[in-house]
């Protein structure tokens, strides 16, 4: 590869070599003015993932293609330093995402060189690549289209026959879980967290704030109403006294807890049979909560529907590959309908306020809140309705 | 050595069913079974596994059977010791680890630290959707699922014959191993992907079905076929002579072949009249391609739908829908999808008994196995009569032989003995306390 397009995608083999050969010490990348820019080209690409995508614009001149290439390494020790796993997969895919803009218009040659770094050997064919089956499923895996079900391929001898461009999404998910996985650094420098403490710490409260507004670690009030159909239809059982299958006893304990009841609360489900032994069944939700220090999540779906225990699956379970994902998102959707209720209510009484004058102190606040609610929105392919 | 309850490991199924009744299995009948596995353990042949020094082991022991304990996290750094084990202790049931380990010895997993695991399929006649009605017709349900698999192996995935071992498992079905260097670091989630592969699972038929234009890659050169002119596009059955697209192929032209030489006419293709725009202008059509001489062939060679049927896209997609149970249970192979999702699987041993039957865990090269009847090729012991009292009336092909003892003191030869033992209907002699009535 050319040094600009190991500076377009900094995280293959041949540019951390390059990188290593040019023998920038840790020290100068830190504080030597000739590196200004790779420090503030990292930055921005550790907040441009915060945003979601990384921007790639085009390079002039050695300088700027060595600034970009070092801005790399500088950026994954700010990752490294705000030490959140969450965060660390955000900048994995945007980093991923950024890299299959770019692919997307490589030619076929370069695709299969940028394969091969990664353990992909493909060949190409006339119209199409053909790839290993072991290969393809290690990266088709975390795709949920249908369309990428090894059952719905071409498959021939062990080969698969995909698109170059199918192929180039594929390296997406290689570029991502190479990145995800070269996390956590080991031993970061003291010098070098000192550097990045204020950077990491302003990023962070960002984060914070927007993984508040997903709910991604606190759901706050359960309800029980918002459960997908597999747990719902397992507590139905645990209620009508049915014994559950051991298998989905544990992920609907594990399932109760991570979204925040008690063990108390769960051995009062539990307590409906007349042979109910209290103390075994404490010893287990316990066990499962994490007394002996093995905190468990539920399964996963696919582990769900391994086990037999996928049932009734509904409209949102096509797009959701965990039991928690779907309890996250259907807090979500109400409480951004209870929001815009609430707008509403107050756009009535505003109207009223015009002729009043009244209340306005209410309005202001929610404005804040709803700027919050904006990014999400965005998301999910609505623009949200302004309060003011 | 470890020691775990047998009940809290994913391992459970594997001590099958039809393990010895361990709880009335007396003193003495195990004293005789143990005896007698040693005896086979001092000359037997064992395949030991690639990379024996990174596998874990497991084992129970006949007297660990009542208690229900498995000893594992053992390992051997050469084939003396892994055999010397097996003569020494003469286990009721030993296994090794699917995964390679660099510790495997190692008491908790994640200390193993895990190099790979080897893709396996264990087929099991307790999977199989229709119950079969006595146990050797159940363990020829299970051979015609591992032909069925085979061909995905072999087929789809392009795996050579060196590539995998196929193994009776010695109790009610086979394994496949595939230590393949492509599969070995392959997680739970992607090894659960080519389950859903060979079940069919997920197959989604409008991935198969696709109007192309007549010209270019697939091109007949002709714009004019059966019938057809001037028309751009034409349907086609994508990857017919490959993959699941070969498998709809068949069906469709088996289809298409029986439902033609049906007597009456009204009476063909009742699944596609259901079809909103299938009238009889459509099932005359279909019969003329069906009873022509290259109708059939050029949907199996060729992949080509493109008959003067229009919607024929649809069509053929709506009626694979419709008949996707009676297709998928014709070729889709049914595995127990746990057991390859688990990359740290615990799996009997070839060459080794199967403590719950006494029937060897035998190796087979792929050619065998149409001939392999394990009730006959799988018994080790020997015809020496010995005595017997069994508990409950009981029938079984063995060697060929129909065996039926009823309940009591009786001699009968000592495979039989072994079986019925292991099955936990028989106990060996009689009891001390009864008088001998021989």
């Amino acid at each position: 590869m050319e040094t600009e397009q190991l500076a377009y995608y900094p995280f293959v083999s041949e540019a951390s070599a390059y990188v290593e050969s040019l023998g920038v010490s840790l020290d100068s990348l830190l504080n030597s003015r000739a590196y200004r820019a790779a420090r503030a080209r990292g930055i921005e690409r550790v907040k441009e993932a915060l945003e979601g995508e990384i921007g790639k614009s085009s390079l002039n001149g050695e300088a700027q293609i060595l600034s970009e290439l070092l801005s790399y390494p500088f950026a994954r020790m700010l990752v490294a330093c705000i030490d959140d796993q969450l965060f660390t997969r955000r900048y994995a895919l945007a980093e991923a995402k950024a890299a299959y803009t770019l692919l997307r218009t490589e030619s076929p040659d370069f695709l299969l060189d940028f394969g091969e770094d990664f353990g992909i050997s493909a060949e190409p064919r006339e119209t199409h690549f053909s790839m290993h089956f072991t290969d393809y499923i290690r990266f088709s895996n975390s795709l949920k289209d249908p369309a990428w079900k090894l059952t719905n391929r071409q498959l021939r001898a062990g080969k698969v026959r995909v698109t170059r461009e199918e192929f180039a999404r594929l390296l997406q998910e290689a570029v991502r879980e190479r990145i995800e996985q070269s996390f956590p650094i080991p031993e970061i420098p003291e010098e070098v967290s000192a550097f990045c403490a204020p950077h990491a710490a302003g990023i962070k409260e960002q984060f914070e704030v927007q993984k508040k507004k997903f709910g991604a670690t606190d759901f706050g009030v359960v309800e029980p109403g918002l459960f997908p159909p597999c747990i719902s239809h397992a507590l139905a059982n645990v209620q009508g006294g049915v014994n559950l299958a051991h298998s989905m006893r544990f992920a609907m304990t594990s399932f109760l807890l991570n979204v925040g009841m008690s063990v108390d609360e769960i051995l009062n489900l539990f307590n409906v049979s007349p042979d109910f032994d209290a103390e075994k069944t404490l010893y287990q939700i316990e066990h499962i909560a994490g007394a002996t220090g093995n905190e468990y999540k539920p399964p996963a779906c696919e582990t769900m529907r391994t086990y037999g225990n996928c049932v009734g699956k509904d409209g949102l379970c096509e797009k959701i590959s965990h039991p928690l994902g779907y309890y996250e998102r259907r807090v979500f959707l109400k409480n951004r309908d209870r929001e815009k209720e609430e707008e509403k209510e107050e756009e009535k009484e505003k109207a009223g306020e015009k002729k009043n004058g009244e209340a306005r102190k209410k309005g202001e606040g929610k404005v804040k809140e709803e700027g919050k609610e904006e990014r999400k929105e965005e998301k999910s392919g609505k623009s949200p309705e302004k309060a003011e | 050595m470890g020691y775990t309850i047998i009940k809290k490991l994913a391992e459970t199924k594997q001590t099958p069913k039809n393990s010895p009744n361990s709880e009335t299995m007396d003193k003495r009948t195990i004293r005789f079974l143990k005896s007698r596995f040693q005896q086979y353990y001092k000359t037997a042949e064992i395949s030991l596994p690639d990379h024996l020094p990174n596998r874990e082991w497991a084992f129970i022991l006949f007297d660990d059977l009542e208690d229900k304990i498995m000893r594992r996290h053992k390992s051997f750094g050469s084939p003396g010791e892994a055999l010397d084990y097996l003569y020494g202790m003469a286990p009721a049931h030993v296994y090794n680890s699917t995964a390679y380990y660099e510790y495997p010895n190692a008491k908790k997993m994640n200390e193993k630290n895990w190099h790979g695991a080897e893709l396996i399929f264990d087929l099991d006649a307790d999977h199989l959707p229709d119950a079969p009605r006595n146990y050797a017709e159940m363990l020829e349900n299970v051979k015609k699922e591992t032909f069925k698999l085979m061909d995905f192996i072999l087929d789809d995935f392009g795996f050579t014959e060196n590539d995998i071992e196929l193994v009776f498992s010695g109790g009610r079905g086979y394994h496949i191993h595939i230590p393949h260097p492509k599969v070995l670091t392959l997680g739970g989630s992607e090894r659960r992907e080519i389950v859903n592969y060979v079940s069919g699972r997920d197959l989604d038929f409008k991935y198969f079905f696709r109007d192309v234009a007549m010209d270019g890659e697939y091109g007949t050169g002709s714009k004019a076929f059966k019938g057809m002119k001037n028309v751009p596009t034409k349907c086609m059955l994508l990857g017919h002579d490959s993959g699941w697209g070969k498998r709809i192929a068949r069906y469709l032209a088996d289809y298409l072949k029986s439902e033609s030489g049906k007597k009456y006419k009204k009476y063909m293709f009742p699944e596609l009249r259901r079809h909103e725009k299938v009238g009889s202008t459509t099932v005359n059509k279909l019969l003329r391609i069906a009873n022509s001489e290259n109708g059939l062939n050029d949907i199996l060679e060729h992949g080509r739908l493109d008959f003067d049927v229009r919607n024929f896209k649809e069509i053929a997609s709506y009626f694979m829908q419709e008949s996707s149970e009676n297709f998928l249970q014709r070729f889709g192979a049914s595995v127990d999808e746990p057991v390859t999702a688990d990359t740290k699987r615990l799996i009997r041993v070839p060459g080794s008994l199967h403590g719950g039957s006494g029937m060897q865990v035998k190796k087979l090269a792929l050619s065998e196995l149409e001939s392999f009847e394990p009730l006959r090729d799988t018994v080790v012991f020997g015809e020496k009569p010995v005595k017997v009292n069994v508990s409950k009336p009981f029938t079984v092909q063995l060697k060929g032989k129909d065996l039926r003892v009823e309940e009591g003191i009786q001699e009968v030869p000592e495979y039989a003995a072994v079986y019925l033992m292991c099955r936990g209907v028989a106990e060996y002699g009689y009891r001390r306390d009864q008088p001998n009535p021989l």
